[in-house]
């Protein structure tokens, strides 16, 4: 094993607690059941290290192991790293039969025509996921194993989700995305997050959303403690009513568990105070980031218990809506109005 | 005093023997005068009855012309006059209309509820296969400047903005048909293959996708040897939840060559999946 491959291996085993790493090897199947049971996971973990990589040179495996294992170690914890989506747009007729053979051709053989050195893996996962790792090198290079970019998508969706790209490889990427899927274009999504898991919730829609419907416009919470019925609730329809909204807004039950929502205003200042401000050309311009551990149900309480105002406003119930944490607010028209526009994020911003 | 000696005298069961005699007088004074105001209500309840009555007939038979498309005429209002005659004819109509919506809930087509005071329209589309209530879609449409799909919970692999560009703008009904009928079809889909791992457990689904556009299938042929055959069945319209082509495959050409087998190709072309693999365990082609 080269030094690049056992420098890979360390960096998968170190990151991992020890009691997981049996687990992984497992899965992985590479080393044989004595060799399992041979490593003693109670050592510390740089002994635990050398026993692994000198099991992997018995059984002379070489960067193609260590790389399926790096990827099985991702698949099975998807929520470290930072991930940002990107969404295909102006399908064409047949992106609906694309299958899975199809899309790792087409995809693999882009990627191998345009760029010398690049080493590809794609593994589907059992929920219908695809799973893409790809090591970049150039016409001189070979491909560096220790900057992987990982690209996640559910074939026939039009979301991809990518994490660790930089901004060299991005138009190879989308190009190959594009041409495998069956699609005119692809742009950002506007989101990102730590957790895997929540962005492919909120834009796979794996939550429950509620709609107004004239049967059942009571949602009938199952907690609820029963209550003396000599007490009789005073605001009870306003309760109501504000928790159908806030449902409706950010959906019902556990929501994506997204971190941050961050809103960049372009606009100009408003106040009443201080004229000099208002009386400039440019823009005031500002940050406003909301950072929660579980940002969706903070709003939906805050709109569900009347600390917000209903309606719920375009701004916030556009993150479930149009499924993006990244918003650019600026004037439109002489009104005192603000909307959320479609702008694409500064170039310099890393995938 | 005479009075009191005569109390007195009939002692203290007599004074409350006199006391309830009393009691009763005044009681049956209050008793006729409950009974006739309780009288006179009943007769106002029943004049308004009877006009209420008069009202609603009016309106049924209005009702009943507008459903059989029959010219309306002046008599039908009575004497009321003009705008009577609009508000019973009005109050017609909406009944017809929330009829319809009935039935056309009932029957499974979907549902249009106005949201936002008319800015927008949610539609629920229900799906049901082989009497089964399956999940219930629903599509939140904007109509404020043009129609235009603001949220929706169909899954995100259903090609609904290829569907809305094609027809929505032009043919909303059209639109919220195709829509119907594809979803229905999806969550057929979806249950054969439920249905599939359910019922006959000894087939495997080697590949399926989200759409359910194609699935591929092994069973074990019973034979003297038992051979694994591969069944693949492609649903290329995506409005019908049965398959356009199915090939069956097996290392054993004579077997996926026999009219055995060749029956069992159309089974699976004409009956839902989970049946027809049902029927061919029972027929003994496979076990």
């Amino acid at each position: 094993m080269d030094a690049q491959t056992t420098s890979v291996l360390n960096r998968i085993i170190r990151r991992i607690p020890n009691k997981n790493i049996e687990d992984l090897l497992k899965k992985w199947n590479c080393l044989s059941a004595d060799q399992l049971r041979a490593l003693d996971y109670t050592r510390p973990k740089w002994v635990i290290v050398e026993h692994v990589i000198s099991f992997c040179e018995e059984n002379r495996l070489n960067m193609k192991h260590i790389t399926n294992l790096e990827m099985i170690y991702h698949i099975e914890n998807p929520d470290r790293g930072t991930w940002h989506a990107c969404q295909l747009a102006e399908a064409q007729d047949d992106a609906v039969c694309v299958e899975l053979t199809q899309f790792k051709e087409q995809f693999k053989a882009h990627l191998h025509g345009v760029i010398r050195h690049i080493s590809i893996k794609l593994k589907k996962h059992e929920d219908e996921a695809i799973w893409i790792r790809i090591a970049w090198g150039d016409n001189f290079n070979k491909p560096n194993h220790l900057k992987p970019t990982y690209v996640v998508h559910h074939l026939h969706t039009s979301y991809v989700f990518i994490s660790n790209l930089t901004a060299k490889h991005k138009i190879y990427l989308c190009q190959a995305l594009v041409i495998a899927t069956k699609h005119g274009s692809i742009k950002d999504g506007h989101l990102s997050t730590k957790s895997l898991t929540a962005m492919r919730d909120l834009l796979l829609r794996r939550y429950q959303q509620v709609f107004p419907n004239a049967h059942s416009r009571i949602l009938q919470d199952r907690n609820t403690v029963s209550s003396h019925p000599c007490i009789g609730k005073e605001h009870g329809d306003h309760e109501e009513m504000r928790r159908q909204m806030s449902c409706e807004a950010f959906g019902l039950g556990p929501s994506p568990k997204l971190e941050t929502a961050v809103y960049r205003l372009e606009t100009r200042y408003r106040g009443t105070g201080d004229h000099s401000l208002g009386d400039r050309e440019e823009f005031f311009r500002g940050v406003v980031r909301f950072s929660s551990s579980g940002l969706l149900d903070s709003l939906r309480h805050c709109v569900a218990s009347g600390i917000a105002e209903g309606p719920v406003t375009p701004l916030l119930s556009a993150i479930t809506q149009r499924g993006r944490n990244y918003f650019v607010i600026t004037d439109k028209g002489p009104g005192v109005s603000s909307q959320a526009s479609a702008q694409t994020a500064p170039s310099q911003q890393t995938l | 005093m005479d009075s009191f000696m005569e109390t007195m005298e009939q002692g203290v069961l007599g004074h409350l023997m006199a006391l309830e005699r009393g009691g009763m007088g005044r009681q049956k004074q209050h008793d006729s005068q409950r009974s006739e105001t309780l009288k006179a209500r009943a007769v106002t309840l029943r004049a308004k009855r009877d006009q209420l009555k008069h009202h609603t007939d009016v309106v049924k038979t209005l009702k009943d012309k507008i459903v059989k498309g029959l010219p309306l005429r002046d008599e039908d209002a009575a004497a009321d006059g003009f705008v009577e005659l609009q508000k019973s004819l009005l109050t017609a109509w909406r009944m017809q209309l929330k009829d319809l919506q009935r039935a056309h809930h009932l029957i499974g087509g979907y549902d249009l509820v106005e949201c936002k005071d008319g800015k927008s329209a949610c539609v629920s589309f229900h799906t049901a296969f082989e009497g089964v209530r399956l999940e219930t879609y629903s599509v939140e449409l904007d109509l404020t400047r043009a129609v235009q799909i603001s949220r929706h919970n169909v899954p995100p692999s259903f090609p609904l903005e290829s569907l809305a560009k094609r027809t929505l703008q032009k043919d909303l009904k059209a639109f919220l048909q195709t829509l119907s009928q594809n979803l229905n079809a999806l969550a057929a889909r979806r249950r054969q293959v439920c249905l599939l791992k359910e019922l006959v457990g000894s087939v495997e689904v080697m590949e399926s996708n989200q759409l359910c556009s194609v699935l591929v299938l092994m069973c074990t042929a019973q034979s003297e040897a038992p051979k694994a055959v591969l069944c693949t069945l492609e649903y290329g319209d995506l409005a019908q939840c049965l398959p356009t082509r199915v090939s069956i495959e097996c290392e054993d050409k004579v077997l996926s060559g026999s009219p055995q087998w060749k029956k069992n190709q159309s089974l699976l072309l004409e009956s839902p999946a989970h049946t027809a693999l049902l029927t061919m365990r029972r027929m003994g082609s496979i076990s």
